[in-house]
């Protein structure tokens, strides 16, 4: 799928949020206190406001929201463009990830007025007045907008994501037919964001034992995968109420997903092919 | 889950392992959906085609053959469905100890409600 | 619980307070409601087998609280409820076939779930008036 905006489908909402208290069932330490105000520089003629989840390790205090406003006339065009604006002329202890500013790199995914995506791919016209800016949704934070992907990344590792092969190795490659390659197409282009794991309910709730789409979606990759010979391993790791059941087809993943992407569907394929091992 | 040690991040997402299960309460969930289908459906016309009427014609109308089987069919259906449902909502937002005593008393409530409407149900159609 | 590793004093960003509403997560806790509604009426529906085979008095009892005006109110909550359940629920098996799963389809279905609820509710609760008009 071609993503032709950075919002891929008409939104029509008249909540930005669920109508739930700020801090509705937030643990002491993850309480989000108000912040600071930057203003914006004298003679901006076009100022936006963009308020930002802080949080420093270092100083013992909760997270807080800091609202900076940022001229649009000496900034670019994208998100990501906002956070170097901020971090170049206001607060240079403002801290984000990011790499190719151009959508494969996945470093940069960040919760942007209330959905996730990357920031290097999201136009700053696309957001509301004020923007908000949040990390990735239900992850630990490291310090402002990095989050601490490590389960993420042990309950990826869990499902094995290489190629295994129960024959001997070939001479030369391993052959694959076109048709066989393309059953891959859609699968392969995930780029580990986490944007749809993150945007999960069902991983918010039950993301200690539920894989969550990302690592599913991968999973169906080497499901999918004509040169691997472990289908059956694969599917008793997922064989599970939690591991793969938890997932309830809400389809936030879908409707989320920066590179067009589709879990929710290959999670769909998981369970059908349950099916077909057991009927 | 609540494991007092520390484990490695691998560890503690591969937690307890696979169940090997799970698969049988998606699918029962599926199947008796499927079912409710034409069931409810099947129910909900014949309630707005009863309204007004009087006991003696309600009566009579369970106690066709038909109706009282459809009638068994949809309360055994909507009563597993009803359990596997509920079981699945606990099992999201419980994870205290109250997790396990919740779902045996939504089996056994299912199950006692499912009971209870057939036996009426046959009762109508069998009694005096 | 004392977990000597650094990550358990970080503080969780936030999810259901920031995450924007979509017609996907709303449509499926909408699914998720409209089915606990439903387990609760179909304690009811056994009330009201066990009245019938009870006795007309008892089977009286049961109408009397249906046609009250609370009765009433709550019958129109459970037929919408069974109608959002029943689209949307027909909406899950679809998708259980692996079909549907265009992010245009999902949209396409979601809303029509909402509209068919709404006629389907509409629509019954026309024709029950009209029946009870013609009965009384």
């Amino acid at each position: 799928m071609i993503i032709r905006s950075s919002d891929q489908v008409p939104r029509v909402t008249a909540l930005k949020r669920f109508p739930v208290p700020r801090n509705f069932g937030v643990s002491p330490e993850s309480r989000i206190e108000k912040g600071k105000t930057w203003s914006a520089p004298s003679g901006a003629a076009r100022a936006k406001s963009f308020e930002i989840y802080r949080y420093d390790p270092d100083s013992g205090d909760n997270p807080r929201l800091d609202t900076f406003e940022v001229d649009l006339d000496d900034c670019g065009p994208m998100v990501l463009d906002a956070l170097f604006w901020i971090k170049n002329k206001v607060d240079s202890t403002l801290t984000f990830r990011r790499s190719c500013r151009e959508g494969i790199c996945g470093s940069c995914a960040m919760n942007m007025d209330g959905t996730n995506w990357l920031a290097c791919t999201r136009f700053i016209s696309d957001l509301g007045m004020p923007a908000t800016i949040y990390p990735l949704a239900n992850m630990r934070v490291i310090k402002d907008l990095v989050p601490d992907l490590t389960h993420v990344f042990a309950q990826y590792a869990m499902i094995e994501p290489w190629l295994q092969s129960k024959t001997p190795d070939p001479d030369a490659e391993r052959l694959q037919s076109r048709e066989q390659r393309s059953r891959l197409d859609g699968y392969y282009e995930c780029i580990l964001c986490f944007c749809c794991t993150s945007g999960c309910p069902s991983h918010w709730w039950n993301g200690d034992r539920f894989l969550g789409p990302a690592v599913l979606l991968q999973a169906w990759r080497w499901l999918a995968e004509s040169r691997d010979d472990a289908t059956g391993d694969r599917l008793d790791i997922l064989e599970d109420p939690f591991r793969l059941y938890r997932c309830h087809t809400i389809l936030n993943c879908t409707r989320t997903c920066p590179k067009g992407l589709n879990p929710g569907k290959a999670i769909a394929e998981i369970k059908k092919q349950m099916i077909e091992r057991q009927s | 889950m609540n494991r007092k040690r520390p484990r490695s991040p691998l560890g503690r997402a591969l937690g307890l392992g696979s169940a090997k299960d799970g698969i049988q309460q998606w699918w029962l969930e599926r199947v008796t959906a499927l079912a409710l289908v034409p069931l409810t459906i099947w129910f909900a016309a014949s309630l707005v085609a009863h309204i007004g009427s009087d006991y003696v014609i309600f009566i009579a109308w369970l106690r066709t053959p038909i109706v009282t089987i459809l009638m068994v069919l949809l309360l055994t259906a909507l009563f597993y469905h009803t359990a596997l449902g509920l079981q699945v909502v606990i099992e999201d937002y419980v994870h205290s100890g109250m997790k396990i005593p919740t779902l045996i008393g939504i089996r056994f409530g299912c199950f006692a409600l499912a009971v209870a409407g057939i036996f009426a149900t046959l009762r109508v159609a069998f009694g005096g | 619980m004392a977990d000597p590793t650094s990550e358990r004093t970080r503080p969780l960003s936030p999810n259901v307070q920031i995450y924007r509403p979509q017609l996907t997560s709303v449509l499926s806790i909408a699914n998720r409601i409209t089915g606990v509604v439903l387990s609760g009426c179909a304690v009811v529906l056994v009330v009201w087998l066990i009245a019938a085979a009870t006795g007309p008095h008892a089977y009286a009892a049961v109408q009397g609280a249906i046609a009250s005006w609370i009765g009433q109110i709550v019958l129109f909550g459970a037929t919408f409820a069974f109608f959002m359940h029943l689209c949307g629920g027909i909406r899950h098996l679809v998708w259980d076939t692996v079909r549907g799963f265009e992010l245009r389809s999902i949209y396409i279905s979601g809303w029509a779930v909402v509209a068919l609820s709404v006629m389907f509710t509409a629509a019954v609760w026309a024709v029950s008036l009209c029946m009870a008009g013609w009965n009384r």
